[in-house]
């Protein structure tokens, strides 16, 4: 099949970048997006131009290292899938795709379509851990969870931290990232001994990161590759409110 | 790291203040509903001397906006949903410019497949409700609380809709007060942190239902004015 790429050319954060146009031809529909650009910068290579440069890494959907915009959706048009596992068949032949990078203050362009999303990293560094000894692994069931409660910690802590929600959010909002966090630790008991502490320090610095508020559109929901729901971001609101309530200075 | 918090800090806190003034603002709707809905009594519904001698509905009418003006406690809770009304706009405006300066670049293609119209524009139909809001307050409460010019509410409020236009614009004001308070209700009470599934999925209905049936009722009064 052949596609026209109108992908997003930039050299660093500093200067100002353009959707350059890039036809391709022989491709493959059980090509994956991330392989479509691999044939692309073999393409460029040879030419002897740079390359267009992107974030990947497992290639299998679950390490949340791939971002990408097409066509002004997060991931892609299929909606709660990785960019790596979108695959050309989602696309009709001859159309015209627009690749762009994750936009956000809070996620610079680093070059072309990879951004830095290590603002993500230190709103976890400030709250989303547990403090405990470690050593040997405890026997699994001398800590009783009800299989429900684990279960629904669980599915928070399947988000992969890729940013789609930012990136889809009129707002550039990170609340379903941070909700999914906070609720993860908030739902086990062993997040209960920092429960307040970190959603105070979490929601902080999500706001000093340059995140925007939570409006509610539930974009973010639509596009999370690990189905992350919008409830989390109400749960989040109660954790915070209870928190600043009860919080001892 | 200089942790903030409080109930009306971070852009947590701040759709807390969102969504306390937006619920009181709802409430008064529902009192200002059922005061403007005396307009559309017909008259043979009071029984002779209904209430002293209150008797039709422009009797009924002013006696009911005078007992609101002279009413004491009620001017309190006419104050408190000023500040709100203020406080509502103010947290408004700093949650957008906030949030303005959050976006990147703007995108070169925007699927808006993701959400709805209303819930991503409550800023613009916000604004359009603030505009209806002084326009109305001008036309009646400037006229009959403050300067105390016309004395016959009553007769103001059937003039008013007399003028084709004039029913147009409420009508605007009202749609777009409809579409605020569906997006409203829900995301307030998501704000404010209620979580369960089961909660929250009746209250997305009674938004909608009550969103839909306000509109409905406040519509229907210019109409029947204007052909009365």
């Amino acid at each position: 099949m052949k596609l026209t790429l109108k992908i997003w050319r930039q050299d660093n954060a500093k200067t100002k970048g353009k959707l350059v146009s890039y036809d391709l031809s022989d491709l493959s529909s059980d090509m994956s997006f991330l392989e479509m650009l691999d044939v692309l910068n073999e393409q460029l290579a040879v030419k002897g131009e740079r390359v267009v440069e992107f974030d990947h890494d497992c290639r299998e959907g679950i390490c949340g290292q791939c971002s990408l915009v097409i066509n002004g959706q997060a991931h892609g048009p299929e909606g709660h899938y990785t960019t790596c596992q979108t695959h050309l068949r989602s696309f009709k032949d001859g159309e015209t795709l627009y690749v762009e990078p994750f936009r956000a203050n809070a996620f610079p362009v680093i070059r072309d379509l990879k951004v830095d999303r290590t603002s993500m990293d230190r709103i976890i560094q400030s709250g989303g851990y547990i403090s405990s000894f470690t050593g040997m692994a405890p026997e699994a069931n001398s800590t009783p969870i009800h299989h429900d409660i684990a279960e629904s910690a669980f599915d928070s802590a399947a988000c992969i931290g890729c940013g789609a929600c930012v990136a889809t959010c009129k707002n550039s909002s990170a609340a379903l990232f941070v909700s999914a966090k906070v609720g993860h630790l908030a739902k086990l008991p062993q997040g209960q001994v920092e429960r307040m502490e970190r959603v105070i320090a979490m929601v902080t610095t999500h706001d000093d990161e340059g995140f925007g508020s939570c409006t509610h559109t539930g974009a973010c929901a639509m596009v999370c590759p690990q189905e992350v729901q919008l409830l989390d971001i109400a749960r989040m609101n109660f954790e915070y409110n209870r928190a600043v309530c009860l919080v001892k200075d | 790291m200089a942790i903030k918090k409080g109930l009306f800090k971070t852009s947590v806190g701040r759709k807390n203040l969102m969504a306390v003034t937006g619920l009181f603002i709802v409430f008064f709707l529902i009192i200002h509903l059922i005061g403007n809905l005396i307009l559309i009594i017909p008259d043979s519904f009071f029984p002779i001397e209904f209430w002293n001698n209150v008797a039709n509905q422009h009797d009924m009418y002013n006696a009911y906006s005078h007992f609101l003006v002279h009413f004491w406690p009620i001017t309190i809770v006419a104050w408190v949903l000023y500040a709100a009304i203020a406080l509502h706009i103010i947290d408004a405006l700093l949650i957008t410019l906030n949030n303005w300066k959050a976006k990147g670049e703007k995108y070169a293609v925007i699927d808006n497949s993701t959400s709805t119209w209303i819930s991503r524009n409550m800023g613009l139909i916000g604004t359009i409700i603030g505009i209806f809001i002084v326009m109305h307050m001008v036309q009646f409460w400037l006229q009959y609380k403050v300067l105390k010019i016309e004395h016959d509410l009553y007769n103001l409020v059937l003039e008013t809709f007399k003028i084709w236009w004039m029913v147009v614009i409420y009508e605007i004001g009202i749609i777009a007060l409809g579409f605020h308070i569906v997006h409203g209700i829900e995301s307030a009470h998501r704000s404010l942190g209620i979580y369960p599934k089961k909660i929250m999925h009746i209250i997305k209905y009674i938004a909608l239902y009550f969103g839909l049936v306000m509109a409905l009722l406040y519509a229907i009064i210019p109409i029947i004015l204007y052909f009365k």
